[in-house]
């Protein structure tokens, strides 16, 4: 499998609401994500609208039902569909996360928990190595924010994922706000995981907001809702400071979408805590 | 079942029914923080699926009302478990639940059923409309038995339904933010409410049940001979010939005829 070069840039998620921003104007971003699905179609405005973006600006193709994790292997037509996708785009990357998603039964469209495993781990290797091959490409993998944990683990999320790199030779997509969500839900030490994992392996940085514990409910729920807080921002710098590759980095928003310029506002300051991260790991 | 042992794809179905089926007892040796943690899968899955289902039927939500759509989202949510990777998909079926459901308001269905259609249309196969001129080019050197034998191609992605509400005047009306108050009526005569897409644009148009059942026919696959033979059965071989010229004109004239089939 070919090997990810390391992309330097920040970028947002592409959203209906600011399709006329970006095919109006130049956008002051170095690329934007796409969630795959919503162009995994035959045709129409959407896919219209992707070529005209992509003709400005790299795009990453980021899909929320692969299944990766499933038991049950994974589904052809959803590959196909998404080999179309990434035919006609050329992204910049193919991501997906670390969950699973259905049975052969039902999807669930939510990101499901894995237990942490030897025999899931090999499921999840076998699948990538699988979705790899039909692509005929690397994909990133993301971490996902978890609101259980199972008796059965084996191994720690960070251990699961560079086990997962090492076998399949996926890239990584760390998403600091699930990090630092699972973090909290299971009380472990979100330093630790940005030790563990494989940083030479990461290409790409997800931030977002989450929606805080409240009374009678203790857990943190990725929302991507809001603005990325303190404490994200904090490990964000964190991982900077610990990368020695450029990666992308970009802000999640899905819902409750502000007008562009509030996200412009928000990336720029990701701009600027990774260039004082990088400015405080020269000095 | 007890999950602590269970293989990965046992863990899985039993996971998943938990998730779907809020009120299913949680596995054997679970604790306080996993109930806690299969709440939020569990609200998470509804939400998503009923966000999804008021994105698609934006114009049924604002014609019953927030709740009262809430209500049947919801029990389409639960009676429909999604089976297909595409959140689009979690509308199948909806029109059905709406019509079971709003009994004494059987616009309703029909109204879900038109705007799924919409919906599914807009992501359809990119085609180009064939228009008169290029019809006429296509079939010009036409002898009888060609244009016996002469299939149409439709707009990818267009369907058909037969209603008995005036869905134009309802869809016009729920285009407005405020849709309440309407006295709805029922047509004198169920009608034939076609959906295709004007270039990137879902459209409809409402029909005879005739013409309707012309262009379902057609659309399967059918000549323009069976077409004419159908026709004459109801109305005379003459008359026949006549009204399926008008059809085939009128199908041209909105955009709906893509080409012939080889």
């Amino acid at each position: 499998m070919n090997a990810i070069a390391p992309f330097n840039g920040f970028g947002l998620g592409l959203r209906r609401t600011h399709y006329a921003d970006f095919l109006d104007r130049d956008v002051p971003v170095d690329f934007v994500e796409v969630i795959s699905e919503n162009f995994m179609v035959d045709g129409g405005r959407p896919l219209r609208i992707l070529d005209e973006v992509r003709e400005k600006l790299p795009v990453i193709l980021h899909g929320v039902s692969m299944s990766i994790g499933s038991a049950h292997g994974l589904d052809t037509e959803y590959l196909d569909r998404l080999k179309r996708l990434e035919r006609r785009v050329d992204p910049l990357f193919v991501s997906d996360h670390l969950c699973w998603t259905r049975t052969s039964a039902h999807n669930s469209h939510d990101l499901l928990p894995l237990p942490l495993t030897e025999e899931a781990l090999e499921v999840v290797c076998a699948n990538i190595c699988n979705a790899q091959d039909h692509l005929g490409r690397a994909m990133l993998i993301e971490n996902p924010s978890s609101y259980l944990t199972f008796p059965q683990d084996e191994m720690r999320e960070w251990e699961f994922l560079a086990e997962m790199a090492r076998r399949t030779g996926c890239y990584l997509l760390l998403d600091v706000n699930n990090i630092y969500v699972s973090a909290q839900n299971h009380g472990f030490d979100a330093r630790e995981y940005l030790a563990g994992v494989p940083l030479d392996r990461v290409r790409q940085i997800h931030l977002a907001g989450h929606t805080p514990a409240e009374d009678g409910r203790e857990i943190i729920i990725d929302t991507h809702d809001r603005e990325v807080c303190d404490a994200v921002w904090e490990l964000y710098a964190h991982a900077m400071r610990l990368l020695s590759q450029p990666v992308a980095t970009m802000i999640e928003r899905d819902d409750k979408i502000p007008p562009l310029p509030e996200l412009l506002a928000e990336l720029d300051g990701a701009r600027r805590i990774a260039a004082e991260a990088k400015q405080g790991v020269a000095a | 079942m007890t999950m602590a042992a269970a293989p990965l794809a046992d863990l899985q179905t039993t996971f998943l029914a938990q998730v779907l089926d809020a009120d299913a007892p949680l596995p054997h040796g679970w604790g306080s923080s996993h109930a806690a943690g299969m709440a939020v899968y569990r609200n998470n899955y509804r939400s998503a699926l009923i966000d999804a289902l008021r994105a698609i039927y934006e114009r049924t939500e604002r014609w019953v009302g927030a709740d009262a759509f809430g209500r049947a989202a919801a029990h389409h949510v639960i009676s429909h478990p999604p089976t297909s990777w595409t959140l689009d998909d979690a509308g199948i079926g909806f029109d059905a639940t709406c019509a079971e459901l709003f009994t004494g308001d059987p616009e309703v269905g029909e109204l879900a059923w038109l705007e799924g259609a919409m919906m599914d249309v807009f992501t359809a196969a990119d085609s180009t409309a064939m228009d008169a001129a290029g019809f006429s080019a296509a079939t010009a050197a036409f002898g009888e038995e060609d244009w016996a034998g002469l299939q149409l191609a439709f707009q990818p992605g267009s369907s058909s339904c037969v209603v008995r509400h005036d869905l134009r005047a309802i869809w016009q009306h729920v285009a407005d933010e405020d849709a309440s108050g309407v006295a709805v009526t029922p047509l004198d005569h169920p009608a034939t409410c076609i959906v295709w897409r004007e270039g990137e644009r879902s459209t409809f148009t409402m029909a005879s049940t005739l013409e309707g059942r012309a262009f379902t026919t057609m659309q399967a696959g059918a000549s323009y001979g069976v077409l004419c033979e159908m026709l004459s059965d109801e109305l005379g071989v003459e008359q026949a010939i006549m009204q399926a010229g008008q059809f085939l004109g009128h199908w041209l004239a909105e955009g709906m005829i893509v080409g012939l089939r080889s």
